[in-house]
């Protein structure tokens, strides 16, 4: 566990509304689960959110793991709070639960 | 290489499940599990559940698709 590393991600999910840890990028995901997340996020109709390239950063790539004790990619934050891979936004976005708290979260 | 019965032994031998499915390929799993211990708890305290009863056979599995219910939840669905 690497606290430098921790405090970046800290950073970014803190002062960005929403994030999304994922492998490869929302135009060329590199797994399955993380166009999923990509996809889910553009569905509910998100444009502007901070995406990191988990394979391009072995920092974060090595630690996300640990910062909210969750070990798989992809992972959406929302206002600092772990929302979840793309099993959970998937499952929330059914509810119409992602959507309240995407909107609350950019207004 | 493992296999979905392998991720089912693990992931059974940590928690009690009332019902389980896994289906994978060898690198990408996808389980279904129903379990009391998910009553009262959100989704990703339940996935969070699993994970930690996995610990680090994690290491081996390369992707977990999770989709949890409590035995309420999974009456209403089937």
């Amino acid at each position: 566990m690497d606290q430098n590393a921790l405090e970046k991600i800290k950073k970014t999910v803190t002062e960005n509304p929403i994030v999304l840890y994922m492998k490869g990028t929302p135009q060329f995901p590199q797994c399955g689960f993380s166009g999923r997340a990509a996809q889910v996020l553009k569905a509910c109709g998100v444009e502007n959110y901070v995406a990191v390239n988990v394979l391009a950063d072995q920092e974060v790539f090595d630690n996300l793991k640990y910062y909210a004790d969750f070990p798989t990619f992809p992972q959406c934050y929302i206002k600092g709070e772990l929302i979840g891979g793309s099993d959970i936004m998937l499952a929330m976005s059914e509810t119409g639960e992602l959507q309240k708290l995407i909107q609350n979260a950019l207004h | 290489m493992i296999t979905p019965e392998n991720v089912k032994a693990f992931i059974q031998d940590g928690l009690e499940c009332e019902h389980i499915e896994v289906e994978g390929d060898g690198r990408h799993f996808d389980a279904v599990i129903v379990s009391k211990a998910f009553e009262g708890i959100g989704m990703l305290q339940q996935q969070r559940l699993v994970f930690q009863k996995l610990g680090n056979k994690m290491d081996v599995i390369h992707a977990l698709s999770l989709k949890t219910f409590t035995p309420e939840q999974w009456g209403k669905k089937i």
